[in-house]
């Protein structure tokens, strides 16, 4: 199998604080759905922030490509195209949406090839493109998700990593981001996924990871997550989620 | 497929819980030392008897001078060390106590020493009222709305004809020879000095006290804990004003004039938030020991390069260096440190 | 009524340097949250940088203007390294930072006042006290200068903030430091830059004020709180908003001077503050209640 990043063994934490990840690793491979689950506090969140930069990492490697990632600095893990959108609010509300997709471009220096980009987005994207002029902070929830998602499309990156996009939707919506999702997936785009509603984002990926107390304790299959009796009971809320 | 739980180590969880437990323990077991203090007082009070010997009027000057800025400090530190309130206005409070009594020393000759509780009040009550509208905001709000009190008294007292406007006006000096001119002002501030800082522990520790370090860590959670924040904050702002007008109005007499340009200056503020910071915000010794430095560091100044713009630049800079090498203060970082001398634990 | 257009347009005149002088404490505050109280001193060294250009070479003020920003821009990247790059950890940010500017206020009138006294100052360029008449209304032409000026840098600091890739990184920075980090944006960069124009801007506004306003280094703490009023009005951290709450309350303080006394339009400002706080925190066009 060929791998994409490779998380081994890291230590991480914010600022002098204690290690929120301690031994943690991880596969991606490539045009996979990845779901990482676990209980809050697990370092799920801390997990991607360490992977895109925000976190110096005290010991391990991140490995992608064969390069290690280690000690750069979050837009030079950017440019080598693993882009990470934060829970809930990844936008910049009073911008309007083709600024924030201006935003999302910040590291193409080619100026008419990012206003391709961009129009190539609002084409996939019709209700972004209805609301082109108006401001992100004035959009409801799912529109904002959905722009956020889209945004990172404009730098055609190799992994996206998505910490709860579902988080503070309704569940019709948060179908048709886990949609989005999908169809990022299906256009060869990797994606790391943190998901809190654990049953349903596994159901949606290929390839699951239970992570807990800093450690990664099981990684495979999304299947086989779902149905190990042991993670029903610990982690998808016992028998309902069967 | 390996599926593997690791187990955290519980055994070493708990040795370590335990250790923490017993230093906590420990720390809280370490003995108040009042003696300290009331050592200090003893000498303090005996002081002027050096005048016996010789012109020590310096001396006394000195020790007067801190005293009547470690009652404002003190008291100053009830809002910005308990509550969290930083205010850089606190000098109008010191003018209005200074107003009051001089006042009533140079219209009925009653001496400032007798009114200053009374001036104290007086400060209290519009300390209440300022209270009621700036505590609604905090952080740097809270601050320049401060900032803006004393402007606005500013411009009030500079065209108040009543009290003087601009020129101020001169109080009687008293009739004691040289030599003991300045001893009953020296005991009113040791006195002073000494009921405050006893007042400021009597408040840390109460329940009062307590609501107020509450409001400091987190407001929102102090009120869901059924503190009624709102009266606590403008009770805290009202009895902070009421020692900062204390102070002010036995040092109007002790200046023997009243001037605006005085008592309604921004140093004055400064000078009670870097006494606090310094010392250790929140600290009962804290204000104290910031006192004494800064009256030191300022007489340093003054006496070596003289102009006052030295003196501003020179309380800038210690401010500037306090703020981002001792954050917490002498007595907050050496109690971190689990180094604080037991002589300075007041708390 | 001619009255009444002749004070209106001793407002206008004034509200445009205020409104410069107020641009680069709010955008300071808008992408470092950093509460300039330094701002209006910083303003009076620019002030200087002006007067002595003016007095030892006769350099006019508006000449002198890049010069005095570009010096005060380069003392304000020193400032930044100095005092705040330190504190961006600070788990007391908000309040450190604000102290800290307290204390480099007071660090800059004690320098300024020991290098050149407390005597009032100002530049006297010919205009500065030539006036323009029509009819009966006369409009003064420093500044009117002063108030053309202002509105050209401030319209050029709106352009750039809008449509340049910086402007975009600062803006993105002031709405979203994290998601802003993560598209790429060097924010630590967009940090250091925006305080270098921030106090670009103060040096810019003590050229025009040097000879619209009588200044010294104590005159700080009148500005700290007329300034304050009228970024906390416009709602911290929005340029438009500082713009138009300038020219409201400098046309009311205007008022306020003719009807009922000179000293008297100054506490417009401190009272203006006051009510705002009580009345509505977040200002005119602020989104944040709270500051803290």
């Amino acid at each position: 199998m060929s791998e994409l990043l490779r998380v081994t063994n890291i230590t991480a934490g914010y600022g002098d604080g204690p290690a929120i990840l301690d031994g943690a690793h991880l596969t991606v491979e490539p045009g996979k759905v990845h779901c990482i689950i676990g209980p809050n506090g697990a370092g799920k969140s801390t997990l991607l922030k360490a992977i895109c930069g925000m976190l110096t990492i005290r010991k391990g490697d991140v490995v992608f490509k064969g390069e290690r990632l280690n000690g750069l600095r979050p837009d030079q893990i950017l440019r080598k195209g693993i882009c990470f959108v934060p829970q809930e609010r990844a936008l910049f509300p009073k911008m309007t949406v083709r600024e924030n997709l201006r935003m999302g471009g910040f590291i193409l220096d080619d100026a008419r090839e990012l206003e391709r980009r961009i129009e190539a987005i609002l084409e996939r994207f019709p209700i972004l493109r209805e609301r082109a002029d108006q401001h992100a902070g004035t959009m409801s929830g799912g529109q904002q998700q959905t722009l956020a998602m889209a945004r990172t499309l404009i730098i055609k990156p190799a992994i996206v990593m998505l910490d709860e996009p579902s988080l503070g939707l309704a569940p019709k919506i948060v179908q048709e981001m886990f949609d989005i999702m999908k169809m990022m997936s299906a256009e060869g785009v990797t994606v790391l996924l943190v998901e809190q509603n654990a049953t349903m984002g596994l159901k949606n990926s290929d390839w699951g990871v239970v992570l807990d107390l800093g450690k990664t304790l099981f990684e495979g299959p999304a299947t086989n997550v779902l149905s190990d009796p042991r993670i029903q009971e610990l982690y998808l809320g016992g028998k309902k989620a069967a | 497929m390996a599926l593997s739980f690791q187990n955290t180590n519980a055994d070493d969880l708990l040795a370590a819980r335990r250790a923490h437990n017993e230093r906590l323990a420990r720390r809280a077991d370490q003995k108040r030392a009042t003696w300290f203090p009331v050592a200090l007082l003893l000498v303090l009070a005996a002081l002027p008897l050096v005048q016996l010997t010789g012109n020590y009027n310096y001396v006394l000057h000195l020790v007067l001078f801190t005293a009547s800025y470690v009652v404002m400090a003190s008291g100053w530190n009830i809002l910005g060390g308990f509550a969290g309130y930083v205010s850089l206005g606190h000098a109008v409070f010191f003018a209005i106590g200074g107003y009051f009594s001089g006042m009533l020393l140079a219209r009925l000759g009653i001496s400032t020493i007798l009114t200053a509780p009374l001036a104290g009040l007086v400060a209290a009550i519009v300390g209440y009222l300022v209270g009621l509208i700036t505590l609604k905001v905090r952080g740097p709000s809270f601050i320049i709305s401060s900032i803006a009190l004393l402007m606005i008294v500013r411009i009030l007292f500079d065209h108040w004809t009543f009290i003087g406007g601009a020129n101020g006006l001169s109080l009687p000096i008293n009739d004691l020879s040289v030599l003991w001119a300045k001893v009953p002002y020296y005991y009113a501030f040791i006195a002073m000095a000494a009921f405050t800082v006893w007042a400021t522990y009597r408040i840390k520790h109460s329940k009062f006290g307590l609501g107020l370090r509450a409001i400091s860590k987190d407001e929102i959670k102090a009120e869901s804990a059924g503190i009624n924040t709102r009266f606590y904050k403008v009770l805290a702002f009202a009895s902070s004003a009421f020692f900062v007008g204390m102070s002010g109005a036995v040092w109007g007499e002790y200046l023997t004039y009243l001037r605006p340009n005085i008592f309604l200056i921004i140093l004055v503020s400064a000078n009670l938030v870097l006494m606090c910071i310094l010392g250790g915000k929140g600290t009962i010794a804290g204000p104290v020991i910031g006192a004494i430095l800064i009256v030191a560091i300022n007489e340093l100044f003054v006496a070596t390069m003289g102009a006052s713009e030295i003196n501003i630049l020179g309380t800038g800079l210690v401010m500037a260096i306090g703020l981002m090498f001792f954050p917490l203060g002498v007595i907050g970082t050496l109690a971190r440190k689990d180094k604080l001398p037991r002589f300075l634990n007041w708390d | 009524m001619s009255e009444i257009i002749q004070v209106t347009i001793l407002g206008l005149a004034l509200g445009g340097v205020i409104a410069l002088m107020g641009s680069g404490l709010s955008l300071v505050f808008g992408v470092m949250r950093i509460v300039n109280l330094a701002h209006p001193s910083l303003i009076i060294a620019g002030a200087y940088v002006t007067y002595w250009g003016f007095k030892l070479w006769g350099v006019d003020p508006i000449v002198m203007l890049p010069v005095a920003s570009l010096i005060m821009a380069a003392i304000g990247v020193l400032i930044y390294r100095l005092m705040f790059a330190r504190e961006a950890k600070s788990a007391r940010y908000s309040e450190m930072t604000v102290l800290l500017t307290f204390a480099l206020a007071m660090m800059v009138e004690g320098l300024l006042g020991g290098l050149f006294t407390n005597t009032q100052r100002v530049t006297s360029p010919d205009y500065a006290t030539a006036a323009f008449f029509i009819g009966d209304v006369f409009v003064p032409k420093g500044q009117l200068y002063a108030g053309i000026v202002s509105i050209v840098i401030i319209a050029s600091l709106s352009l750039f903030l809008k449509y340049s890739r910086l402007g975009y990184a600062i803006r993105a920075t002031t709405q979203n430091r994290d998601a802003a980090e993560l598209l790429g944006v060097n924010v630590n960069f967009i940090s250091v830059l925006a305080f270098a124009i921030g106090i670009g801007l103060a040096g810019a506004a003590g050229s025009l004020v040097s000879f619209v306003f009588s200044f010294f280094p104590a005159k700080q703490w009148e500005w700290i709180a007329m300034l304050m009023s009228v970024v906390v009005l416009g709602g911290m951290g929005s340029i438009l908003g500082t713009v138009i709450a300038a020219f409201s309350l400098s046309i009311i303080a205007a008022f306020v001077g003719t009807w009922v006394g000179a000293t008297w339009s100054t506490m417009t400002f401190f009272l203006a503050l006051f009510v705002i706080l009580l009345v509505r925190p977040q200002g005119l066009f602020g989104e944040k209640p709270e500051l803290a």
